[in-house]
């Protein structure tokens, strides 16, 4: 057993225990943190796959992004604490079964594949990083930018979406509620 | 079939299946949007697990990662647009109540 | 064996930081004085408050200490003196730090009170100003050396260090660093005098000292990224490299703690659409001006 091998199995166990946990916590900040922590322990992950961008990149973005979502969870629950133990779910045992399904299937095809020579070694953390950089401002540009762009569409709509709607009065002499 | 490879994808698959499991059974728009989060980290951890042990040397396998960091931005950005409007003009994002578009 | 010289030396200029607040805030120039403030603290009993999120009010102070670590470990004082010279160093930085962000939600949300839960949101909008303006620069920075190794950012200055070359990303990344750090006029998220401490108020006696110890360790992390990213890290004359690179920290460190002393703090809202408004801007005007001057110097 490889030190690679125990490091994999460690964090990916440490990643999907924080991910059941997620769902079997009353407390909606535990809850958005616990998911904080799964992704965190993805990125320890990828750092052990030797993916050492990638890796500090997942670190980095999950964490605002996971603390971003405990405020809204916090805004939008009616019990964010958790002290009430109120049951959230519903359609419980067909979604245990789908969850238990997906994951049996994936496996199934993952231990059936023939995924042909394993590769030993993979480049150096700069070299990856320098060809990550490469593709993606050359053969993968058109990608790339897609993405850009995407996400720009995204604010500008989620933004449109959430400020709240203008209340113009009919009347002429209201000229302060104007926008 | 090397170990290390199994045990990544093994662990995608968990994270697919408690996504999954996640997306259907909670009833708050919040909550279902996690389990979205665990579903792409699932197959990110796939895509990466694909380019360490079977390419490489090729760098496009790192872009599909950096491609479904994207769309998990995209997705918390959008659905949280969306829970601030139905907050806004429901006052819950409840999920059972949302029957509006039920035919 | 360098991990344990770096982290004696961490401890020490933490402990200068603390000597320096203390004279910035009090006018009083004391050594002993964080010394004893540390017995007294740890003296102290511990309160627990009433029905606290256990975990969170645990660890909160302990990942304060452990990110502000973490990012010092990627900070070169000489050519050699770096616990770990990785080759995403600069972004590293920025992983670790952002885990004071969880560090102080977790502080504020754990012990069940309403100042702690407050300052503890309120970080969090406050990272939504500060974080472009740390990413940018610190991006530009890294155009320039062609690489994210921090000791390779700081041999591409050799020539002309980074605060004459991109003043504009040296100011912002200063004052966004500032921001991190909660100092005046920053320091929206523990508040004195408004939200009763904010995110300390519920902590007391061995919890508190960690916390505090945390936010030392931090604010001299942030001075030493400043001057390795900035001013040239051990590079200057006739001294050796260690002591540039203790002059500078310490300087930089005087600096963020008198610059705010003198100022009213800044309101939420004024701080967020400020550093959107004028701040990104600035920060992409910076990466462009950059890119072109690389591009027609190298």
């Amino acid at each position: 057993m490889t030190a690679q091998m125990f490091f994999i199995g460690f964090f990916g166990l440490a990643s999907v225990w924080f991910g059941i946990v997620v769902f079997r916590t009353f407390s909606m900040v535990r809850s958005a943190l616990a998911l904080l922590f799964s992704q965190t322990a993805l990125g320890a992950m990828f750092l052990s796959m030797q993916a050492e961008f990638l890796g500090v990149l997942q670190i980095m973005m999950m964490a605002t992004e996971m603390s971003i979502m405990a405020i809204f969870m916090v805004m939008f629950m009616m019990d964010p604490g958790g002290l009430g133990e109120m049951d959230m779910t519903h359609q419980k045992r067909l979604s245990l079964g789908a969850g238990i399904v997906a994951f049996v299937a994936a496996v199934a095809v993952a231990v059936f594949v023939d995924w042909g020579p394993i590769a030993d070694v993979a480049p150096d953390a700069a070299q990856q990083t320098v060809d990550l950089g490469l593709e993606l401002l050359g053969r993968s540009m058109l990608i790339f930018e897609t993405a850009g762009i995407t996400i720009l569409t995204a604010m500008i709509a989620a933004t449109a979406v959430a400020i709240p709607p203008v209340k113009r009065k009919p009347s002429k002499g209201a000229t302060h509620h104007e926008h | 079939m090397s170990i290390e490879l199994l045990l990544a994808l093994i662990t995608g698959a968990a994270l697919f299946g408690v996504g999954i499991y996640g997306a259907l059974s909670q009833t708050n728009l919040v909550m279902i949007m996690m389990g979205v989060e665990l579903i792409l980290a699932g197959a990110m951890v796939n895509l990466l697990a694909f380019w360490r042990y079977l390419h490489p040397d090729n760098p496009a396998g790192q872009m599909f990662v950096l491609i479904i960091m994207t769309v998990m931005a995209i997705e918390m950005a959008v659905g949280f647009g969306v829970a601030i409007a139905r907050f806004r003009a429901k006052g819950s994002v409840e999920m059972e109540e949302a029957t509006e578009l039920k035919g | 064996m360098t991990t344990a010289v770096l982290l004696l030396l961490l401890a020490f200029g933490a402990y200068l930081v603390a000597v320096l607040e203390n004279w910035a805030t009090s006018g009083r120039f004391q050594l002993a004085t964080p010394a004893f403030s540390a017995l007294a603290l740890l003296g102290r009993e511990s309160v627990l408050p009433r029905k606290p999120d256990r975990i969170f009010f645990e660890v909160a102070p302990t990942l304060l200490l452990i990110s502000a670590v973490l990012a010092a470990a990627v900070i070169p004082l000489t050519p050699n003196l770096i616990i770990t010279d990785l080759a995403t160093g600069a972004l590293f930085i920025n992983a670790a730090l952002v885990y004071v962000l969880v560090a102080l939600i977790m502080a504020g949300w754990g012990p069940n009170g309403a100042y702690a839960m407050i300052g503890g949101w309120r970080f969090l909008g406050q990272l939504i100003a500060y974080a472009m303006l740390i990413v940018m620069p610190i991006t530009a920075v890294v155009m320039r050396a062609e690489s994210l190794l921090t000791t390779q950012i700081v041999v591409s200055q050799a020539g002309l260090w980074n605060i004459v070359y991109q003043p504009v990303g040296f100011v912002l990344f200063f004052i966004a660093a500032m921001a991190l750090a909660f100092l005046p006029p920053f320091d929206l998220t523990t508040a004195k005098g408004e939200l009763a401490g904010g995110v300390e108020a519920e902590y007391s006696g061995v919890r508190l000292a960690v916390f505090r110890l945390g936010r030392l360790v931090l604010i001299i992390t942030l001075a030493a990224a400043t001057v390795v990213f900035y001013l040239g890290g051990w590079q200057g004359p006739w001294l050796p490299p260690w002591a540039w690179s203790a002059i500078k920290i310490l300087a930089v460190t005087a600096i963020m703690l008198l610059a705010g002393r003198y100022m009213p703090r800044i309101r939420e809202a004024n701080l967020l659409s400020w550093c959107w408004m004028f701040g990104i801007p600035l920060a992409l005007l910076n990466i462009f001006l950059v890119g072109v001057l690389v591009l027609v110097f190298s």
